[in-house]
């Protein structure tokens, strides 16, 4: 079923997760990583002003939110061990825990949005939220789609159709969303 | 659960912690910023590394991850510090 031995990790063309997953990561954080640079950039014109903006937001919400998704992660990671021991009841409950991460972030950063938004710090109110609103929010689109992954994963783990390629691009992708906040968090929430 | 996936976990917690940590003190030392991208980075390379098992492939993708977070750094340290 899972073929373990018949993919060589080592073959430049077969990463785990599998090659076209790897392109769509390098550009994604080359994509933010761009965006972040940007946000440098407009930030060296007016320091204070994204001082004061930075300091607006919630470093104790951003924190917790970086332990649901690295939690969430090392789940993900359990799970896909235990399916390539074709352990898939295991494999499933550790999949719904790495979706639970995922729903806990959704629910701590909605929460978040609804306080600026309450707050009056939206899109428009200057530079530094705009940055911060369109580059979280495409953020949350990913963890949103990886939701929908896990839980096509999910289904087929239930099915005992799940297939070793499917299961590791899955949680490839769901990795990359751990990835892109782990550029977002310190550049929004802690060094400016 | 593979204990070195729980002491990735541990060491990934450990260092949010820190990062948050060294974000409250006084933002004008110009080596926090840089202290706090250096230890995000190492995050970045435990996910990638052990969770995402790049350490298994191919010397390539490990070299564009580790290439990839220096270049990020450098320029978000030298921007910053300009």
């Amino acid at each position: 079923m899972t073929e373990e031995k018949t993919i060589d990790y080592k073959n430049i063309y077969y990463p785990p997760g599998g090659i076209l997953l790897w392109i769509l990561i390098l550009l994604e954080i080359l994509t933010f990583g761009i965006a972040l640079i940007v946000l440098m950039v407009f930030s060296r014109e007016d320091p204070e002003l994204y001082h004061r903006s930075r300091e607006i937001l919630n470093v104790n919400f951003g924190a917790t939110n970086t332990v649901f998704l690295l939690t969430s992660g090392f789940f993900m990671a359990s799970s896909i061990h235990r399916f390539h021991r074709n352990d898939f009841p295991k494999a499933a409950f550790f999949l719904r825990l790495a979706a639970l991460g995922g729903l806990l972030f959704l629910t701590l950063k909605g929460f978040e949005y609804y306080e600026k938004i309450e707050e009056g710090y939206t899109l428009g109110y200057n530079t530094f939220f705009t940055f911060y609103w369109l580059l979280t929010g495409f953020h949350v689109i990913h963890v949103l789609v990886g939701l929908f992954i896990l839980s096509f994963m999910h289904r087929s783990l239930s099915k005992r159709t799940a297939i070793r390629e499917d299961m590791e691009a899955g949680a490839t992708f769901w990795h990359m969303c751990d990835l892109i906040w782990l550029l977002l968090f310190p550049a929004l929430y802690l060094i400016l | 659960m593979r204990k070195t996936d729980i002491f990735t976990l541990a060491l990934l917690i450990i260092l949010t912690f820190f990062t948050a940590l060294f974000a409250r003190k006084d933002s004008t030392q110009w080596w926090i910023p840089l202290l706090i991208l250096i230890l995000s980075g190492i995050k970045f390379l435990l996910v990638s590394f052990n969770f995402m098992e790049v350490k298994k492939a191919h010397s390539f993708w490990k070299t564009s991850i580790i290439l990839y977070l220096v270049l990020f750094i450098s320029i978000v340290t030298l921007v910053h510090l300009s």
